[in-house]
């Protein structure tokens, strides 16, 4: 274990070097050259009494970014050019009925061909670039991103505004991008993913009423209710100016920022008015179980929190749920407990905000930021006869979090952890871009770089107040993707004991333990407990 | 921009001398300067300086796979292997790497294929001799308790069953089990569900894998980021050069030729899109061979995004939802494979046709140049687009120098592809593209399309 002072000094010339080679600007805000206030808040602000749960996290808006707000990470060196459009626009625009709306018409703008280039020629004209152009949608925010190499620039550049600016709305493609979002839906939620089906379920269940509620991708009903009429105006409504911030980055000049904002400009100034989120009852012990033919039991919990960035406790409390189970890494007490001792699954993780993997990586997605955010704990696939044993599990480990905290040794190590590991989050030009804009909409500046702060900061002890805070197991709710339903409802009915037997010897400390788990009580409500056929999950 | 190859030949000589220290050139290929030398006892260490500031990409190739699983019932033992290296030593026993890996903050994780397993650490290289150190010792000195062994084989079987509800994992140990009768890619790299289920009692065959394949000799150490090379290379001597051991010789049985179509057919029982596949037996990667390269255009050539079929069948026609090649490199004979995921179960005769008129047509000569130069283009800059971080630069160079079994093969390989000429398609496409070399796999799920 190295001293913390020169892991401290280490990080601090790492930051300065890191800072030589890549300059960040946000226009029309000036980057603050002194601590943010928020910052100073953070490290400063006496702990607030410990407050009473409440019942509702109200929907406190995000901020507003000036519209067409410009964001630039400067990287001279690099030959290639990022794009990042973010529209603040999101399922939660989709309106009743046409669930999957907003998702749909994103593809067919990004996928579907422009006024002068037909799907296959926007396919044949980006190829030799090998030129990357997507569209991803979250709950509250839509994306846009664009990479090219600075020698097709100029004519990517044409193509990429276009694809906003003159979409072509062929029928053609919208059938095709409508059939394999109905796909994504009746396969690839129902059938073929049982982690994200089971992460979409406690959605659902969170978020029930809400404009959260639906998946992303649409529901049956919605999906097929849509027309392309629909998509045009939609597209009018939700990916406007007033939403849009743009993020560029790579060898990007005054010239190329100009050149993008006045393109840009056509789009509408305004569109549909901000959906008002309400808040959402922050009741805990229900469970929802969906029913499907599978070999194991996928279980993700979770609770809505007021926590969101920004917040003073929002750096302890992620902190705190990175020791218990950050993704995919073997330090989280949740991966050592249940996979690495026990051998019950492939993986067991914790996140203090919502959490979505970013394709190839470890690391949470950018830029779906949310008003309403929710605390979750999630466990790979386990046998099903182990599945009230590892639900039990999560929820004893979270609770031994909040009554004991984090011992001094494991505190000091996943401190270490994040100071490094929280460097690798910003390492491509998308990624820095997406952590600037996700700032502009939570209002701390220079996130990354405040996390880091705020660690070498905190102590157990401050941690620990956080958590008891915010941490709140009763406020669990749970949803479940198994075989018997039936069985497993009963399971959570009745709460029987649920021994676990183990394949090789076992310590004694750890047969110890395993007497509380195989009792621990989950806070499940045997009057909320519901079953669902997977075949009619996010029918309507 | 064919002057651009010139650095590139200086490169190749480079290669040529792999026993001892070799700085090569940047080239088109690979932009960056790479340094190779290789200890006495056979390790090769590959490294690049790479604007990370503060950050290294540190991999360690170990060339076995899948490939590798003789004996019978022993199929996914490369891949449950590889979860033990991180199981501790008697120097750092279980537990005692998580925390040095803790300390500071390495994203620390490992991947095993048919024919290679990369280990991979990216993170702050303040922590860089500490690494070294902590990597040489496993390698050295792997120690795990048979408990140990045995818990950790559940976590597999979860990561089996994680992976199960998915069709593609079904469509892999179909295929496989149809093509090769007598080679070991008969099994997928996961392997067998009772295989996998079984691996609790082979605790002492997993001494016998690591003591066979776990050598200097069999493994490269790809070191890209910000470090001083003379300290990096100072540890690497010093704790990987008492290390000696010798990699075994096992015999993997040469598929016989194959004679005449083949074909396995799945019922998916849930709902999902049907899948049509055709599979050819085609040769490996290798270095002396354009093999490779003309079957990574071929890929595109046949089913990328801009050819006609793709163009035909998902955009126009609408008979498949997507359209792709599933060819990677491999060390010994493998496949060259045309996926479609169809629409829906009534689209499977004419996408099959489409599949036979566009191979026929490139059989009897007809082939697009321009299409070509297409695809080269998007290799050659695709490649840079890949190369963002150290972590990705290491991924690239390990993946092709652990297959190919020499450190600049990544460089090498694209060389290749940018020489492809619309003739080596038209002629491997005669050779190797014939009915008798291939195998259909259809897929039909309980309920197309999710219809209920």
């Amino acid at each position: 274990m190295r001293p913390f002072v020169s892991r401290s000094l280490a990080l601090s010339a790492a930051l300065c070097l890191g800072g030589c080679a890549t300059t960040s600007q946000t226009t029309p805000t000036p980057a603050p050259e002194q601590p943010s206030p928020q910052a100073e808040q953070q490290a400063q602000a006496p702990a607030p009494a410990e407050p009473l749960a409440p019942t509702t996290v109200p929907a406190v808006p995000l901020k507003q970014p000036a519209p067409m707000q410009v964001v630039v990470q400067a990287n001279p060196a690099s030959p290639i050019v990022s794009f990042r459009l973010v529209f603040h626009s999101g399922s939660v625009d989709d309106p009743k009925g046409k669930e999957g709306i907003t998702a749909l018409t994103a593809d067919l703008l990004s996928e579907g061909g422009t006024r002068s280039l037909t799907s296959a020629q926007l396919l044949e004209a980006l190829f030799p670039m090998a030129a990357e152009l997507s569209a991803s949608t979250d709950k509250e925010f839509t994306v846009f991103s664009g990479r090219v190499h600075k020698d097709f620039l100029p004519r990517f550049l044409d193509i990429f505004t276009d694809v906003l600016l003159a979409p072509r709305f062929s029928p053609q493609e919208f059938e095709r991008l409508r059939a394999r979002a109905l796909s994504d839906v009746r396969n690839g939620l129902r059938s073929e993913n049982d982690e994200l089906l089971g992460k979409v379920a406690l959605d659902a269940l969170l978020y029930e009423g809400h404009p959260y509620a639906h998946f992303v991708g649409g529901t049956e009903k919605g999906l097929e209710s849509i027309t392309l009429e629909d998509v045009k105006a939609h597209a009018a409504r939700v990916f406007t100016q007033d939403r849009l911030v743009i993020g560029l980055a790579g060898p990007v000049d005054d010239t190329l920022q100009k050149t993008v904002v006045s393109r840009l400009s056509a789009l509408p100034a305004t569109g549909a008015p901000r959906v008002e989120l309400p808040p959402v009852p922050t009741t805990g012990g229900r469970a929802l179980v969906v029913q499907k033919p599978t070999l194991s039991t996928a279980v993700s919990m979770g609770y809505v929190t007021p926590l969101r960035r920004g917040d003073p406790d929002f750096f302890p409390v992620a902190f705190a749920l990175s020791y218990l189970g950050e993704h995919r890494q073997s330090s989280g007490v949740l991966f050592n407990e249940l996979r690495e001792k026990r051998g019950l699954n492939y993986g067991d993780y914790a996140y203090a905000e919502h959490f979505i993997e970013h394709p190839g990586t470890t690391y949470n997605r950018t830029n779906v930021a949310r008003t309403q955010q929710d605390l979750t704990l999630w466990i790979r696939p386990v046998v099903p006869v182990n599945g009230m044993f590892a639900t039990r599990g999560t929820v004893y480990f979270l609770d031994r979090l909040v009554k004991q905290g984090i011992p001094q040794d494991r505190f000091d190590l996943s401190r270490g952890f994040l100071m490094g590991y929280t460097r690798l989050w910003e390492q491509t030009d998308q990624r820095r871009l997406g952590y600037a804009i996700d700032s502009l909409f939570y209002g701390t500046p220079d996130f990354l770089e405040q996390y880091r702060a705020a660690l070498g900061k905190m102590t157990p002890e401050s941690v620990h107040a956080a958590i008891r805070r915010q941490l709140r197991p009763e406020a669990l709710n749970f949803a479940f993707v198994t075989q018997d339903a039936q069985e497993l409802a009963k399971q959570l009915e009745e709460q029987p004991p649920s021994p676990i037997t183990y394949a090789s010897p076992k310590s004694a400390e750890l047969l110890e333990e395993d007497k509380a788990i195989i009792s621990q009580p989950l806070p499940v409500r045997p009057d909320a407990i519901q079953i669902v056929p997977a075949q009619s999950f996010m029918e309507k | 921009m064919h002057r651009r190859f010139f650095p590139l030949l200086l490169l190749l000589l480079g290669a040529a001398l792999p026993a001892a220290a070799a700085e090569q050139a940047a080239s088109p290929f690979f932009p960056y300067p790479m340094k190779v030398d290789r200890l006495p006892n056979g390790l090769t260490v590959v490294r690049v300086p790479f604007n990370s500031p503060g950050l290294i990409a540190y991999q360690t190739v170990v060339r076995v796979g899948s490939r590798n699983e003789v004996e019978p019932g022993k199929t996914g033992f490369a891949h449950f292997f590889e979860h033990m290296m991180f199981k501790g030593t008697k120097n750092f026993p279980e537990g005692e790497r998580e925390k040095v890996i803790s300390t500071y903050g390495y994203d620390d994780n490992a991947f095993t294929s048919d024919d290679v397993t990369v280990y991979h650490s990216y993170g702050p290289t303040a922590g860089l001799e500490k690494l070294v150190e902590i990597e040489a010792d496993r390698f050295r000195n792997l120690e795990y308790s048979e408990p140990s062994f045995q818990t950790e084989a559940l976590a597999v079987l979860g990561e089996y069953h994680k992976n199960a509800a998915q069709p593609f994992l079904k469509i892999e140990e179909e295929l496989a089990r149809t093509v090769f009768t007598q080679h070991t890619y008969g099994h997928t790299t996961l392997g067998y569900y009772d295989d996998i289920k079984a691996m609790p009692q082979a605790y002492q065959y997993s001494r016998t894998f690591f003591e066979r394949w776990y050598t200097p000799d069999n493994v490269l150490l790809v070191i890209v980021g910000d470090f001083n090379d003379d300290t990096l290379m100072q540890a690497v001597r010093k704790h990987y050069g008492p290390w000696s051991s010798k990699s075994a010789t096992v015999n993997v049985p040469t598929e016989p030729p194959q004679k005449q179509e083949r074909s396995v057919h799945i019922d998916w029982p849930q709902s999902t899109q049907p899948r049509h596949i055709y599979a050819w037996r085609t040769p490996a990667a290798r270095l002396d061979t354009a093999n490779a390269a003309i079957q990574t255009v071929l890929a595109d050539y046949l089913v990328g995004p801009t050819s006609p079929l793709y163009k035909q069948l998902v955009l126009d026609k609408q008979f498949a939802q997507e359209l792709y090649s599933d060819f990677t490199i491999h060390r010994d004979p493998h496949l060259f494979s045309l996926v479609a995921v169809l629409q829906e179960e009534g689209h499977r005769a004419a996408v099959r046709s489409a599949f036979n008129a566009a191979v026929r047509e490139l059989a009897t000569g007809k082939v697009d140049a321009s299409h070509v130069e297409a695809i080269k283009s998007n290799t050659r800059y695709g490649l840079l687009m890949g190369m963002e971080t150290a972590k990705s630069v290491a991924t690239q160079l390990s993946w092709y120098a652990g297959i190919y079994g020499s450190p600049d093969a990544l460089a090498r390989h694209y060389q290749k592809v940018s020489e492809v000429k619309p003739a080596d398609l038209i002629a491997f496409t005669r050779k190797y593209l014939t009915a008798a070399n291939r195998t259909q796999l259809s897929l039909t799920p309980k309920k197309a399309g999710g219809q209920k």
